[in-house]
């Protein structure tokens, strides 16, 4: 109790001084405000439902662009881990794509996809499939090779060596991929909805920019905070309690 | 691998809901009007508010759009059926090979309504005139938007090559903070945020430039693409008879064009209150797009130069 207060302190030290410069100061920005009004408009706009439709919207697509580009980055991780001839072959092109910001695809997608879930979720799913595709083909190579030996001497079939031996050894550095593309698609999905697509946080922060609140535009900045910080501790519980040691062996090294 | 399978399985199962709503919409003959958070698409606004796209047979719908500039791309891909683009945005984007049409006419320049936008300099940049703005950085909504290029058009009529002067970015709710810090030494802005500037002493007015452009020419029009215009004639009559009824009490209520626009901008009504709507005039003429075209080319703006402006409004 001691240390959390201790902890606090300083954060509540801030807020008090932020709270008592903005109303000293009579500040005429558009794009600051009293912490006091932000708290109130996070309660006002938690409370109509907007704020909890918007975070649906973005997490949904998050969550779509993160399993779809997942899933995509993961099959071809594995597929270019497994057949070096397979990965040398394509190096050039992945390298060659992978640069491309995920954002600059927004206009493309807004074209040939128009507004809504598919266009958000497909930027996102682009930005994911890197870091799944990279790390899983790197936690491949990062194999003990006696483990393959081993495989090899138990005459085990392809796919067996895949499911019993590659996919265990190599899933805990998979589930970091995992988590680091998870925090990347909230990001990308909150910037696809500040720069085109209108629905989601990201939106609610522009609308409430032009609209001139910079108190509903904060509450929606913390809010966000909030629900990232709130998706990384759901993660790493999951990876715990779902994958017990296996999970956490690697991480902890 | 249990976990796995269920995990890929769940994944599947997600994208796949997550896809579902796209393949239902778009198939209704609903409209949905995209415009950006100004007093412009008032009429529109107000038409819906008020029911009079009801009551001519129409199922349409505002939306807030975040940028302008999005609006072509919103229209080509379906998303929305009618957008209203600043003339400067939809000229660029036909000349870049957008096959868009005018179906209407939004908000138009008039005296009563020029000193809603202004340039406005630090009180110590020294900037008096057109003439002082050579070198200085000048902070503008948008490169290339409605009020940046009448800006330069302005600077064109006193002498000044808009060359000359350094444009930057700048979004209207910060326009206040970085005039402040001195990161530029002129905003070109309009409404509540001129307003704020002016009263807190942030910056003062050097001209009113609307001023000295002619009147009934057009700030947003309201556009969509050929072939949804070709495609739903009947919807398009309805919808510019439902304009020229709601222009009417834009132009005579603007009280209750500011609660039109207050619900679709979410622009607190206690701001709107102390804003001029723009004048609405739903018609579009080739006149009107001639002149937009001939500022334009001044500045260099279109590759070409001479583009068949009748063909561009919808029959």
């Amino acid at each position: 109790m001691n240390r959390a207060a201790k902890a606090l302190a300083v954060p509540a030290l801030l807020l008090v001084a932020a709270e008592i410069a903005t109303r000293l100061s009579g500040t005429t920005s558009l794009a600051v405000a009293p912490p006091s009004s932000v708290a109130v408009a996070l309660l006002a706009a938690l409370g109509d439902g907007t704020m909890l439709a918007a975070t649906r919207d973005t997490l949904a697509c998050a969550f779509g662009g993160l399993f779809v580009g997942g899933a995509i980055g993961l099959v071809l991780g594995l597929l270019f881990g497994l057949v070096r001839p397979l990965d040398r072959l394509m190096e050039l092109t992945v390298e060659a794509i992978r640069p491309i910001p995920s954002v600059a695809l927004i206009p493309i997608g807004m074209l040939s996809l128009g507004f809504g879930y598919s266009f958000e979720i497909a930027i996102v799913a682009f930005a994911c499939v890197w870091t799944m595709l990279i790390m899983t083909r790197a936690a491949i190579g990062g194999i003990e090779p006696r483990l393959l030996e081993v495989s090899r001497a138990l005459r085990l079939s392809t796919l067996q060596r895949i499911f019993k031996i590659v996919i265990p050894a190599a899933l805990p550095r998979i589930i970091v991929a995992f988590r680091l593309a998870a925090g990347f698609a909230l990001v990308v999905a909150v910037t696809v909805e500040i720069a085109a697509n209108p629905q989601g946080m990201g939106y609610g922060i522009l609308i409430a920019q032009q609209s001139l609140s910079p108190q509903l535009m904060l509450a929606y900045l913390l809010w966000i905070g909030l629900v990232g910080y709130g998706l990384n501790v759901l993660l790493s519980l999951a990876q715990q309690r779902l994958l017990g040691r296996a999970a956490m062996g690697e991480v902890r090294q | 691998m249990n976990i796995l399978k269920s995990a890929i399985v769940t994944a599947a199962a997600l994208a796949f809901t997550a896809l579902v709503p796209f393949a239902a919409a778009g198939a209704a003959d609903k409209i949905i009007i995209g415009c950006t958070a100004t007093t412009d698409c008032a009429s529109a606004a107000v038409a819906e508010k008020e029911g009079i796209f009801e009551k001519n047979g129409l199922d349409a719908h505002m939306l807030l759009i975040g940028l302008n500039s999005n609006i072509p791309a919103a229209l080509l891909s379906n998303s929305i059926q009618i957008g209203g683009p600043t003339p400067s945005v939809f000229l660029q984007a036909v000349d870049g090979g957008l096959d868009l049409v005018a179906v209407a006419g939004a908000s138009v320049s008039d005296k009563s309504t020029a000193d809603t936008a202004a340039v406005v300099a630090r009180p110590d940049s020294g900037i008096k005139t057109a003439k002082d703005f050579v070198g200085k950085k000048v902070g503008a909504p948008g490169i290339g938007a409605f009020l940046q290029v009448l800006f330069a058009q302005w600077l064109i009529q006193n002498g000044v090559d808009p060359k000359q002067v350094n444009f930057v970015e700048v979004t209207f709710p910060t326009m206040n903070d970085v005039l402040k810090s001195g990161a530029v030494d002129a905003v070109v802005t309009a409404g509540p945020v001129m307003a704020n500037m002016i009263n807190s002493k942030t910056g003062v007015v050097v001209s009113h430039y609307l001023e000295e452009l002619p009147d009934g020419k057009p700030q947003v029009m309201l556009a969509a693409t050929r072939s949804w215009a070709d495609a739903h004639p009947a919807q398009l009559a309805a919808f510019r008879k439902s304009l020229d009824e709601a222009a009417k009490i834009v132009n005579s209520d603007p009280d209750k064009a500011r609660e039109a626009l207050s619900g679709f901008t979410k622009i607190p009504m206690k701001v709107l209150n102390t804003i001029k709507v723009s004048v609405s005039d739903p018609k579009i003429t080739k006149e009107q797009l001639d002149w937009w075209v001939d500022v334009m080319n001044k500045q260099d703006m279109l590759q070409k130069k001479t583009p068949d402006t009748a063909a561009l409004i919808a029959k």
